[in-house]
């Protein structure tokens, strides 16, 4: 049992990077061609001041395609798992601040945003998906070590087969 | 290249750094023109009826004082826009007629290029004194979003029913006023414009969850005003 998981690890691996990565991937990619969507969605958190949120609208997809592409690739991937799950815990705190506060927006995670009717949130998928996808970035930063990737296995204890 | 062999026996880590490299240039180059052209231009040209100090919005009624200011933000390719164009837009149009109040409409663009090129044309049309009928026509005929049926093209097509001239055809090819279709979005961010349609009467934003759906709770939040 130990050791079947000690060989799929690397798998298991590959397929956190590439669900992490490609979410990331597309939710950005979907974002950065429509910067005041964006832009509007994240003033509809009501957590920051106008202008901050206004340059984070601009500044966050790209961040996303940017950790998402490198995560696809399997470069830094301990990083870059890193920022992605600092990124996952961030929006679900934004996410259940929203809801605690009775807000009705969208979350605006792969475009659209913004205010919605009463009744048409979305609040708990939306968690439930950023806590699990912050769960593999969780693994993938136990367990950088991964099938395909560009990182090279020089550092220790990347896999289960070091620390078991 | 003393690291060219790490301990492992693999190869470097050449190909990887290259790669972040890579990848971290292309966002670059991706960002600096987003920012560029979120930047608000002064000097953009715009349509006559505009007021820069009304956040760029095409105002009617501008010299009237002790009327209730009425200011509607609005995306062309919005469906809500659209249904609430249906509810209070004769209602609003009788008040500039009869100048029972001051009105400006901002045409915001955040549902992308149609959106952008329809507020532009609806500045062409504001120049030829046909802004209110324009917009009628616009929401009669929204198609899809972005499906690629809103084009200079078909703007020109719906200025001919109108009687537009041959001005206001340049207008829509060229995107003239594509500067100030930025310079209303920047606006509506910076007032912190999170849906549309979004009403503000006397510079308060009316009642979300009635006034948007009925004329009766419309007119009567311009009568409180």
């Amino acid at each position: 049992m130990k050791e079947t998981l000690i060989k799929l690890q690397p798998w298991f691996g590959l397929v956190s990077r590439l669900t992490l990565g490609g979410v990331l991937f597309a939710a950005g990619y979907i974002k950065v061609r429509s910067p005041d969507e964006s832009q509007m969605s994240v003033r509809a958190y009501e957590m920051l001041p106008n202008s901050i949120a206004n340059a984070l609208g601009l500044v966050l997809p790209i961040i996303e395609i940017v950790i998402g592409t490198l995560l696809i690739l399997g470069a830094l991937t301990r990083l870059m798992a890193a920022f992605g799950g600092l990124i996952m815990v961030a929006f679900v705190i934004a996410i259940a601040q929203a809801w605690a506060r009775g807000l009705n927006i969208d979350c605006g995670c792969f475009g659209g945003g913004g205010a919605v009717e009463p009744g048409e949130t979305k609040y708990l998928q939306a968690i439930l998906r950023d806590a699990g996808l912050a769960f593999l970035a969780a693994y993938l930063i136990r367990y950088p070590l991964s099938k395909f990737s560009l990182d090279k296995n020089s550092s220790k204890k990347t896999s289960q087969e070091e620390v078991a | 290249m003393a690291q060219a062999k790490n301990p492992k026996g693999g190869k470097d880590n050449f190909t990887r750094n290259l790669v972040i490299a890579v990848v971290l240039g292309v966002a670059l180059i991706m960002l600096v023109p987003t920012v560029l052209s979120k930047q608000t231009n002064e000097s953009a040209a715009i349509p006559s009826s505009v007021s820069a100090e009304d956040g760029y919005g095409i105002v009617f009624n501008k010299e009237l004082q002790d009327v209730p200011f009425i200011e509607i933000y609005e995306d062309f390719q919005c469906p809500a826009c659209q249904r609430f164009e249906a509810i209070v837009g004769e209602y609003l149009e009788e008040l500039i007629t009869t100048k029972k109040a001051k009105v400006a409409y901002h045409p915001l663009s955040f549902l992308g290029p149609e959106s952008k090129l329809a507020a532009n044309a609806a500045g062409c049309a504001a120049n030829e004194g046909k802004f209110i009928q324009f917009h009628k026509l616009l929401y009669a005929n929204q198609p899809a979003e972005n499906s690629g049926a809103w084009s200079a093209a078909y703007f020109s097509n719906l200025g001919l029913a109108l009687g537009t001239s041959s001005e206001f055809d340049k207008c829509v090819a060229k995107n003239q006023y594509q500067d100030w279709v930025v310079n209303v979005a920047n606006e509506g961010a910076k007032r912190n414009i999170n849906s549309t349609p979004t009403a503000f009467i006397n510079g308060k934003e009316i009642d979300r969850s009635k006034a948007y759906n009925s004329l009766a709770e419309f007119m009567l939040a311009v009568s409180k005003a």
